[in-house]
């Protein structure tokens, strides 16, 4: 069986700060993370080589490869995932910068097809800056595949894959009473979307990590123009702009009684809540 | 005097008109949540509204549903017609057996036939489960851009693009992207994120009714979960967070109020010494550094410590007995009161 995990980077937000007033972004430190959904998305993508007796260091018919997720400028994170216990790598060079999500579905896509096919990929259900999820679901349709969007776990045999999602039934079930969960099944191939925080990532092995970084060819190449014709690389978005919200008043002081505080806070909670974007979890 | 007449004529001018159809529109497709258009599409059809009328374009509402097209009960007379009263000039309805739950490939057949068919200029989805995977593998299949979790639209007339407005890293800043050339343009609008649009009871419609052919979803639903809990957020990343200090007064009180915002539990140093919260929910520079959404300090004073962990909050609250207290000088709204007589008032507001 052929896994292939999908994987991107996106700039650590600890090294960035936003100021709102002059509105302008100051990058104090460019570090990149590989995106959370992602990891999570090859974590998934090991424990079902493990599952079939990866770990153990015997042969085992699972075969992970690492592809990008947008147009890299480097091939770290693929390294990482390498190091990670992927088996293979795959880079795409000379994509446009701009390639956005439907160009990637397409070269992603014909990458599949050279590979000569693939059972199962896994990617990330958001990105961790942009929160855009479109990138699972445009693979799908380009490859033609079903998919499973969201996933809490995943585990594939029999050339079956199933799926721990947040149900969209009716279901009874969650502590709350509010969310169910059920697991959902597909044959594969399938496109399957891992949501953030779904597993817990582990970390590269030492040897592998030094090993991976000192092999230069590591990481397998394509050239884009192997893969899909020139025409098909115009992207279709186009940066406009940047907003920023506005700067935040602090010290508004609330006076009444406690009946009226309460009222007032309680309003104040429920917009705030109501208002902040929709977290990975909720997507 | 009896003004019922002008009911009537409103009623005769109202009602909504669809013009040929061929071409262009705003589309916007509805969600459908315990037998009630859902919010959210509704202040699409605002939004859509909105462009369609700088844009002298129609707006079209798409139901689908098993018994959506039903009006002869109470819960669902409204359905079509809401979409009408929301905005829409015309309203297309798929009702079938095979699209009572939502599953993708049912869904998408209608869908992606009826937009073939319209060839629309724009295709407005809630940011929703469904709404986020149907739109992002139409958008795929008819090769137009998508834009998700849209907070705000402009519009660009000379192109008649849309310039739609999305958060990065969780609204740190905002992007405006637009989709200049390929149409259809897709966009999924969070929810909330546009206000809801004046309700015409006066608009009314016939809405047209869609073919559908069933579809074998590919996708099988096993069952529920039992037992399934995802794991818990780390602190450091949880949205909401309640915190507790000194003066917060009875600690079950701020449990409480955690469970109905739906955020985690914390405290300062103070609550750590009474023994209400582990070590590792500590809310201090030297403990865990946070950057939520919204964060209520409940009875903390708030030292220099615990006020810088906390600068990242996008929202904070603080409830404190002590005017001068220094968590009043970082929070965004401050109450100057006893945690133990806000917090029932409070909780029993939130707990409705």
């Amino acid at each position: 069986m052929r896994i292939l995990v999908v994987i991107g980077r996106v700039l650590d937000p600890s090294g960035m700060v936003v100021n709102r007033r002059r509105g302008r972004i100051f990058i104090n430190r460019e570090e990149y993370l590989i995106n959370p959904a992602d990891r999570c998305a090859l974590e998934a993508a090991l424990r079902i080589k493990d599952a079939t007796g990866g770990s153990t260091g015997l042969t085992t018919s699972v075969e992970v490869m690492a592809l990008p997720r947008s147009p890299l400028p480097d091939d770290d994170v693929l390294r990482q995932a390498l190091a990670a216990g992927a088996d293979r790598a795959g880079q795409v060079a000379n994509l446009p910068p701009t390639a956005g999500d439907a160009v990637m579905a397409r070269v992603l896509a014909a990458a599949v097809r050279k590979l000569g096919g693939a059972d199962l990929v896994l990617i990330g259900a958001t990105t961790l800056d942009t929160g855009q999820g479109q990138l699972g679901p445009r693979l799908a349709e380009a490859l033609g595949w079903p998919q499973i969007v969201g996933a809490w776990m995943v585990e594939a045999e029999d050339g079956r894959v199933q799926a721990v999602c947040q149900s969209s039934l009716p279901l009874v079930g969650g502590a709350g009473g509010g969310i169910g969960y059920a697991t959902v099944e597909v044959d594969l191939p399938a496109v399957v979307t891992v949501l953030p925080g779904a597993l817990k990532p582990r970390y590269p092995d030492g040897v592998r990590l030094i090993n991976v970084y000192r092999a230069e060819d590591a990481v397998e190449k394509w050239d884009v123009s192997d893969l899909v014709d020139e025409a098909e690389l115009q992207p279709l978005l186009e940066k406009r702009g940047q907003d920023f919200p506005p700067e935040r008043e602090r010290g508004t002081r609330l006076s009444g009684g406690p009946e009226e505080m309460a009222q007032a806070l309680a309003d104040t909670l429920r917009q705030q809540i109501g208002r902040r974007p929709a977290t990975a979890r909720e997507r | 005097m009896d003004t019922s007449y002008l009911d009537l004529l409103m009623a005769q001018q109202e009602e909504v008109t669809e013009e040929a159809t061929g071409g262009g529109g705003i589309w916007v497709v509805a969600d459908v949540v315990d037998g009630a258009v859902a919010p959210v599409t509704l202040e699409a059809l605002g939004a859509a509204r909105t462009l369609a009328d700088s844009l002298g374009a129609y707006v079209y509402g798409v139901l689908l549903g098993d018994g959506v097209a039903d009006a002869s009960t109470a819960l669902t007379t409204g359905l079509a017609q809401a979409l009408y009263q929301a905005g829409a000039d015309g309203v297309r309805v798929a009702d079938h057996p095979s699209l009572a739950l939502f599953a993708l490939e049912p869904y998408l057949k209608v869908l992606a036939d009826l937009f073939k068919a319209e060839q629309p200029e724009v295709i407005i989805f809630g940011a929703t489960t469904r709404g986020q995977e149907l739109a992002a593998r139409l958008a795929q299949r008819m090769d137009g851009g998508l834009i998700e979790h849209v907070t705000a639209v402009t519009l660009d007339e000379a192109t008649r693009t849309v310039q739609a407005t999305f958060p990065i890293y969780g609204g740190e800043y905002f992007e405006i992207v637009a989709c200049p050339e390929a149409r259809p343009q897709f966009l999924t609008v969070e929810p909330g994120a546009f206000p809801a649009p004046f309700i015409d009871t006066y608009r009314k419609g016939e809405p047209t009714m869609l073919e559908v052919e069933p579809v074998e979803p590919a996708v099988h639903v096993l069952g529920p979960v039992e037992g399934f809990e995802p794991p818990p957020v780390p602190l450091a990343q949880a949205p909401v967070i309640v915190a507790a200090g000194r003066q917060a007064g009875d600690f079950e009180r701020v449990l409480r109020l955690a469970v109905a915002l739906g955020g985690q539990v914390a405290g300062d140093r103070g609550a750590r010494d009474a023994g209400w919260i582990g070590p590792e929910q500590v809310v201090d520079v030297r403990g865990v550094t946070v950057a939520p959404q919204v964060y209520v300090a409940v009875g903390i004073r708030g030292d220099t410590f615990h006020n810088a962990a906390i600068e990242e909050a996008k929202f904070i609250a603080a409830i404190h007995p002590d005017p001068d207290a220094p968590i009043f000088q970082v929070a965004d709204l401050c109450l100057e009161a006893d945690p133990a007589e806000v917090l029932p008032a409070l909780l029993e507001m939130l707990e409705e």
